[in-house]
């Protein structure tokens, strides 16, 4: 199998890489939030760590020659038949995120993804797939503070 | 709880206002207010935590229809009456502004 210019990561490599960018990522985000006695310089900066995280996993699950169209799950395909990689990289990149949140949130912002990025033009589609993952540190932050608050308020549960 | 209207939030609530007792789903939003689906996404979860907002599954068969089922959003009755008078609120230039305004109007 002949090999673009360039030395690329395995799949196990790449999906390790990945994994710990976000788990940094999400800790350092958690940790801003949670930590609120430190001065609001710090939790910029956590955040800011949050975004290099996930920064680095879309380098990393982002096609190196750009996708095109198709559908996100990979219901559709170019007309060309383009590389099998190219719509199942965004796809993992976005499960990924998903993954990080509570359950049902990150099923539902997954859901919804999937159905705003099918029916988006294909000209457009990059630049939305790209808001998602720009904002998933953020996103996934208040994702998790929302699913404490909810849980707090419902306080303990009562065996029986 | 105040909610905080930033530019983008007011986009939202005006395209929601546009005709109030309608739906709208994620991809006509972001085609309405010009913001990306990523930036659209939080504030449609912060109006909903605030009550302004409820949303719903659109009740298709994807296979059928052969696209995934859509997220409907609309405001509620009291989210209308919060996002107008907040929207007026943010229109109206504050005190500062005015006070400004006629300390410089000699100067112009």
């Amino acid at each position: 199998m002949s090999r673009g210019p360039g030395p690329r990561l395995s799949a196990g490599k790449r999906r390790a890489l990945v994994a710990v960018s976000a788990i940094i990522g999400l800790a350092s985000a958690a940790y801003s939030l949670l930590r609120t006695s430190h001065p609001v310089g710090f939790q910029y900066l956590a955040v800011a760590l949050a975004a290099v995280g996930f920064a680095a996993c879309a380098a990393v699950a982002w096609p190196r020659d750009g996708g095109r169209g198709g559908g996100l799950s990979g219901r559709t395909r170019d007309d060309d038949g383009g590389p099998a990689d190219r719509p199942a990289a965004k796809w993992h990149a976005l499960c990924l995120v998903a993954w990080l949140m509570p359950r049902s949130a990150g099923r539902r912002w997954l859901a919804e993804a999937d159905s705003l990025l099918s029916e988006m033009p294909a000209a457009r589609r990059r630049a939305a797939f790209r808001s998602y993952l720009l904002s998933a540190p953020r996103l996934v932050a208040i994702m998790w503070v929302r699913e404490v608050s909810r849980r707090a308020r419902l306080g303990p549960r009562r065996p029986g | 709880m105040v909610m905080r209207l930033t530019v983008q939030v007011q986009l939202v609530l005006q395209a929601l206002l546009r005709e109030p007792g309608s739906e709208m789903y994620g991809l006509e939003l972001s085609e309405e207010t010009g913001l990306q689906p990523g930036t659209a996404y939080p504030i449609l979860l912060r109006l909903e935590d605030e009550g302004w907002v409820t949303s719903r599954w659109e009740d298709i068969d994807p296979r059928a229809e052969k696209r995934p089922a859509r997220r409907y959003y609309r405001l509620t009755a009291s989210g209308a009456v919060q996002a107008s008078a907040a929207l007026a609120a943010a229109r109206r230039p504050t005190g500062i502004a005015l006070r400004r305004l006629a300390g410089e109007g000699g100067n112009a």
